[in-house]
């Protein structure tokens, strides 16, 4: 059974841009991240569960805005007031959503599939970011996250690293290769590696 | 030719790189750090264009932003661009440049005519001739007025040039370079501020790099280079030459145009010609300096006359003489220092200075020098057409109304000073109340309406020790106000010449019996008398002053005119200039091309495309696109050479014989969670939620406020409290957002989530008789029939292993399903549809085919959903509860919404059924009746009914109920077209509904 | 701090939509559903960040200057 990502035809391994006479380590590295568990986690305003007390692979329902809580497998995004984004390379994660989060205290809806993720590595990773949207990323640190728009497209962006810069954007799906012609042109002057 | 005007030991250009360039075809040589205009006066090319109206001689006035006239048309890299200064245009080799406005050649032109017919062309003319008659204005003034406006041309090339854009953040913008930027960046950034210093120029230092001043042990100029290479070495300051700050606006957010390749051949490869940043700063610090103030006499726009601050520029920075036999014109003590720059590189100038007895430390230097200086003497003309040739001087009474005797003095150039006007346009723009300061008769920044600060020239300080003090003690300032840091940098020593007051006198009264000419606006040929013209007729007010004479309306935008006429209109009126005030300053400070404007949004990508998950399978298929907003969606499939009309016809036929399947995905999906979920549902759609049994899906209408129906989509109850529901394509975004409102606004007590899962799940829609046979094969395990999966019924289950939902609900008419798997799985569901499909004759269907189902259907959609019409206008007034209340329940009591006579949707067929009748066509009694014809409705929707093969459309009328059987016209202007029709049900197929039952 | 064009307007913030239910005089409905003043200075009004959480909120600002005053959360008050 064949399934098959936004980016599928668009996204062509190779160096592209500017690269010519340029270390590798100095491009930026471009990916499309598949096969993640997405889920939206929002707490009814009714509900009385504290968040310190919930733990999903182990980490917390965070209050702080625009951070994430995260170890290798799962990353959980604020998305809003009592509103989380999860995401996840392990599947399983949603089982366990499932079981300790009530019906009666969350809302928690499957996205999976309603996302492109587009990541960005390389030190020049803030400067493409910073052609298409106006957040102040100076001011982005690690485990931050926000959304915002790039181009006119609704967009989530989080920055998992740093020396270099790792940072993935995600955006509807449908949005994909627009979003990724973007991201992509505006690598050019720098030169990229599809990977 | 040779560079009769370059000297050999002075300038900053680079002598090891000459560089050749081609001027209205000829070749000359210049070196790499020229402008064109500095090569062109190097090679003693002084004649460059002919002004606007009158066509005369125009040559240099400036040496960069301030140039109101040597502008041409430039060529490169097989591109061209209209109106480039050529003050501001890096030579670059194998540049090629031609004169604008003139035919056949800037040495012969035929428009100088109009000079000599000047006295017919005086200003406002536009607005008094070619009104009359009427009829000429098409055919005979509009082309000729064509033909003579306008100065360069624009290309019609598609432009190959990449402009990209930048959003950046900052503690200080600095605009500006000179004393003022470099003191206050380099405060600033010691104590730990993020800088961005801004250069508008290639070279940084501003005026530092054409004064005789020390700074320290230093002179300006090291001084200069010494503090830029230290900012380009920090990390937390951004250096950008070539880089103008053209726009305030509001929270501090700043436009700058950063100019990469212009003085390249070519541009390099993948990078931008131009970048726009849009610069959002904490504070702001203007340091745009000033410009030279002209002094206005007769002729005084004959080429040669110059300010004296752009001669000493070309001397200084380029090593080029303007003239070796120069006459300096001045109120104040500035043009002594260009007098002394002459002398000192072996030219002798003439000095006719407009005051009595001024005493200062730089007269002083020009007297030991032993320049020659006229004191109480003016220049009352220039003399030569194509060049000066020598100057009409005279000496001027004290209180400056009576000329002595005429004499004549020879010169190859007049250098005018005639005092300074600190460039206060970013200040204006971001709100600055500006006030006009008595001791330099020009206005400079007042209150700050948002966090900027106005330093050094640009403010009205002239001495560089004010101005060095004043602007470090601002970079400390507001640089420890945000970075609570304290390091303070001290400012230098500074050593300069003092000077003394200037003469507030700019405007050489005329000679009795002269008429010359004395320009104001050098680009656009306004002189002092248009002006005068102006007030004698009426107006009064600056704005109203500059439009009718188009004073400052010019490419220069009035950098060294606006004053001027300013002074001379308060004059005139006998006010004061700041009673007069100013026009408003509005960005760009000098012209931004379009293209940095827009950026990388061209072309195709000049909005986003959403593309479904099956969009690749449409496009290997033939898929023939439309944009339903910014979703491509297949319009139909095309097959061989056929046509729209054939194919969606072929599609249509198809699904009412068949089965076909069509693309839904884009329509909009909103998964609603929560005990409240049935409340808020019941809230917004005017028919009862409260019940739906789980597993049932209901056809629902929402309404606006004000009883006007907004959208309407089937909601499935997927469990207790879990409703999936659906929207029209236009409307998603509109309905989340409407539901949020309600969600957080109004309701806030309601515990309902609400989330978008439009490109969670990917949806075809499967249609037709046929339609239950393929999707028992589909879904062999579940019982799809009539009692299994009855009208209005939603079943879960596997397809092939891929999980999928399954909704009984029909847009077509016919028996239809929808049937989502998740996006990924898109392509595969429909692969596997087709496949199992193809005994059943399956084809694909467009949005052209489903258009034509549901018209003649008479199911409404968006075109009857356009924002005029209620629920009863759309026959949807059995869905209107009457029990509970609802958004929009209370608008619908209107009296013109219960009138007897309510308009209401209907069908209309052709009499001879065969003409198509257009969207938007009109409906009235009688085609020949009067203008104003009495409209009854309009067509909302056409198509080709495949049901009965003839054209039948719906349309929105009067009365709407009582008008069945009625004969009609139909008529529509646009396409020439009126039309017999019969009104009839809307309902032409399947009146009953019967097949969705079925 | 945000760009303006994560926002999308959503009308004035203090009209208050009468209770579901309720009788509301032809009048007041009027004024609800279109009657809205056009000031030129401090406007209380919606906003709704649509590119970011998607939460409403109330926003002072000036019509004329664009200064912004206060923003609180939907549900309060300003």
């Amino acid at each position: 059974m064949s399934s098959i990502s936004a980016l599928r035809d668009a996204h062509i391994k190779g160096l592209f841009g500017d690269h010519e006479g340029k270390n590798e380590s100095e491009l930026l590295r471009i990916s499309e991240l598949k096969d993640f568990l997405i889920v939206q986690i929002v707490k009814y305003k009714k509900s009385s569960i504290t968040n310190k007390d919930i733990k999903i692979d182990n980490l917390n329902l965070n209050d702080e805005t625009l951070t994430v809580h995260c170890n290798s497998k799962t990353r959980i995004l604020w998305n809003g007031p009592n509103n989380w984004l999860l995401i996840s390379i392990n599947k399983e994660v949603l089982k366990e959503i499932n079981e300790k989060l009530k019906e009666t205290d969350f809302a928690i809806t499957n996205l999976s599939h309603s996302r492109t993720i587009i990541q960005i590595e390389g030190k020049n990773t803030k400067e493409i970011l910073k052609k298409g949207c106006p957040y102040n990323f100076n001011e982005l640190k690690n485990n931050n996250c926000l959304n915002s728009v790039y181009n006119g497209m609704s967009v989530t962006i989080d920055m998992l690293e740093d020396k270099p810069d790792k940072i993935r954007i995600f955006t509807l799906r449908s949005f994909g290769e627009s979003l990724y012609h973007s991201i992509t042109d505006a690598c050019l002057e720098y030169g990229y590696k599809n990977v | 030719m040779t560079q009769n005007y370059r000297l050999d030991n002075i300038g900053l250009i680079n002598r090891d790189k000459k560089i050749s360039f081609k001027f209205n075809g000829v070749t000359y040589f210049g070196y790499e750090g020229d402008t064109l205009a500095s090569a062109l006066i190097a090679n003693g090319i002084h004649l460059i264009g002919r002004s606007f109206k009158y066509h005369r001689p125009r040559g240099f006035f400036g040496a960069g932003v301030d140039e109101p006239y040597a502008i041409v048309q430039l060529y490169r890299n097989n591109e061209t661009e209209p109106n480039i200064k050529t003050t501001e245009q890096e030579l670059f080799e194998g540049l090629e440049a031609t004169s604008v406005n003139c035919w056949p050649s800037v040495n012969f032109d035929i428009g100088a005519i109009n000079n000599f017919l000047k006295i017919f062309l005086p200003a406002g003319f536009y607005y008094k001739t070619f009104m009359w008659p009427k009829s000429f204005w098409y055919k005979i003034y509009e082309p000729f007025i064509r033909k003579a406006a306008g100065l360069g041309v624009a290309s019609i090339e598609h432009d190959k040039e990449r402009y990209e854009h930048k959003y950046e953040y900052c503690d200080l913008l600095i605009a500006g370079s000179g004393p003022s930027g470099l003191a206050s960046a380099y405060a600033a950034a010691k104590n730990g501020a993020r800088v961005i210093l801004a250069e508008d120029k290639p070279r940084f230092g501003g005026t530092l790099l054409t004064s005789e001043v020390n700074i320290g042990n230093q002179t300006g100029k090291e001084w200069a280079e010494n503090i830029i290479s230290e900012l380009k070495e920090m990390p937390n300051v951004i250096v950008k030459n070539r880089s103008q700050v053209f726009g305030y606006y509001d929270h501090n957010m700043l436009v700058m145009s950063e100019k990469l390749s212009d003085h390249l051949p070519k541009t390099k490869k993948y990078n931008p010609k131009q970048r726009l940043w849009y610069i959002r700063a904490k504070e702001v610090l203007i340091s745009s300096g000033s410009i030279e103030r002209p002094l206005v006499f007769g002729n005084n726009d004959t080429p040669g006359v110059m300010l004296s601050s752009a001669a000493k520029e070309y001397l200084k920075v380029y090593g080029v003489l303007v003239g070796k036999k120069p006459l300096i014109f001045t109120n104040n003590d500035s043009g002594y220092e260009t007098a002394i720059e002459f002398k000192k590189n072996g030219v002798d100038p003439i000095i006719l200075d407009t005051r009595k007895e001024p005493k200062s430390e730089i007269i002083d230097e020009a007297k030991k020098l032993d320049i020659q200086i006229k004191f109480s003497h003016v220049v009352v003309a220039a003399k030569g057409y194509k060049k000066v040739k020598s100057a009409e001087v005279a000496k001027i009474s004290d209180d400056k109304n009576e000329l002595g005797t005429l004499e004549n003095i020879n010169c190859d150039c007049i250098c005018v000073s005639g005092f300074w006007t600190p460039t206060i346009h970013l200040a204006s723009q971001s709100g600055n109340k500006t006030i006009f300061n008595k001791d330099i008769d020009a206005f400079v920044p007042g209150l700050s309406k948002q966090n900027e600060t106005t330093l050094g020239a640009a403010n009205g300080t002239f001495t560089l020790e004010e101005t060095l003090k004043n602007s470090f003690d601002s970079g400390y300032e507001l640089s420890k106000k945000i970075t609570n840091n304290d390091n303070k940098t001290s400012s230098p020593i500074v050593m300069e010449k003092k000077s003394t007051t200037h003469d507030k006198f700019w405007c050489v009264p005329l000679p009795k019996g002269k008429t010359y000419k004395r320009f104001l606006d050098f680009q656009n040929d306004v002189a002092v008398s248009d002006i005068e013209i102006a007030l004698k007729e009426g107006y009064r007010s600056i704005e109203h002053v500059k439009r009718y004479t188009t004073l400052g309306m010019a490419t220069d935008q009035g950098k060294t005119s606006n004053l001027n006429g300013l002074q001379l209109v308060s004059n005139i009126e006998n006010k004061i200039v700041p009673e007069v005030g100013h026009t408003t300053f509005r960005p760009p400070y000098t012209p931004v091309t379009i293209g940095t404007i827009v950026g990388r949004e061209i072309g195709k990508h000049s909005k986003p495309t959403r593309k479904s998950p099956m969009h690749s399978w449409h496009e290997k298929n033939n898929a023939v696109f439309v944009d339903a907003g910014v979703w491509l969606r297949p319009r139909y499939y095309k097959i061989g050479e056929e046509t729209l009309f054939e194919g969606s016809k072929r599609e249509a036929k198809n699904v009412r014989a068949n089965v076909g399947v069509c693309d839904v995905t884009t329509l909009g999906k909103i998964d609603i969670k929560g005990p409240d979920a049935a409340e808020l549902l019941n809230r917004v759609y005017t028919n009862a939620w409260l019940k739906l049994p789980v597993g049932k899906a209901r056809y629902g209408v929402m309404l606006r406020e004000d009883g006007i129906v907004m959208d309407d989509g089937t909601t499935t109850r997927i469990s207790e409290n879990h409703y999936h529901m659906t929207t029209t394509t236009a409307q998603a975004a509109n309905v989340l957002s409407h539901l949020e409102y309600y969600l957080q606004v109004v309701w806030p007590e309601l515990n309902v989530n609400v989330v978008s899962t439009t490109e969670q799940w990917a949806g075809a829609a499967i249609a037709g008789p046929k339609s239950r046979d393929l999707l028992q094969k589909l879904f062999p395990n579940i019982d799809t029939s009539n009692d299994g999966l009855p009208f209005m019924g939603y079943l879960e289950a596997e397809l092939f292993g891929v999980h999928a939902r399954i909704f009984r609900i029909s847009f077509s008419g016919e028996l239809a399903y929808e049937v989502n798997v998740e996006s990924d799985n898109g392509n595969f569901m429909w692969e596997k549809i087709m496949e199992i499909g193809k005994e059943f004759e399956i084809q694909p269907y467009g949005t052209e085919a489903l258009s034509t189902l549901r018209i003649e259907m008479g199911h409404i959609a968006g075109s009857e959903l356009d924002g005029r019409t209620i629920p009863y206008d759309n026959s949807l007034e059995g869905l209107v509860s009457k029990k509970k209340d609802f958004i929009g329940k209370r608008s619908l009591g209107r009296k013109a919404f219960v009138a007897e006579d309510r308009q209401k949707v209907v069908g209309v067929v052709p009499i001879d059924k065969k003409t198509s009748i257009p969207e938007g066509s009109h409906l009235v009694k009688d085609a020949k009746a009067q203008i104003p014809n009495p409209k009854l409705g309009y067509i909302s929707a056409s198509c080709w009914s495949v049901e009965y093969d003839n054209p039948f459309s719906l349309a929105i009328i009067k009365d709407g109920k009582n008008m069945i059987g009625q004969k009609l016209f139909a008529m529509s202007p646009l396409k020439n077209k009126t039309i017999p029709v019969e009104i009839v049900s809307s309902h032409y197929v399947d009146p009953k509904g019967e097949r969705v039952r079925s | 701090m945000r760009s303006q064009n994560e926002f999308s307007y959503g009308g004035d913030a203090t009209v208050k939509r009468p209770e579901l239910n309720k009788e509301v005089s032809d009048k007041d409905w009027d004024n609800f559903v279109y009657n809205r003043k056009s000031l030129r200075g401090k406007h209380k009004e919606l906003w709704q960040h649509i590119s970011g959480c998607r939460q409403w909120i109330k926003v002072e600002r000036d019509t004329a200057t664009h200064e912004i005053f206060k923003t609180v959360k939907a549900h309060e008050d300003i």
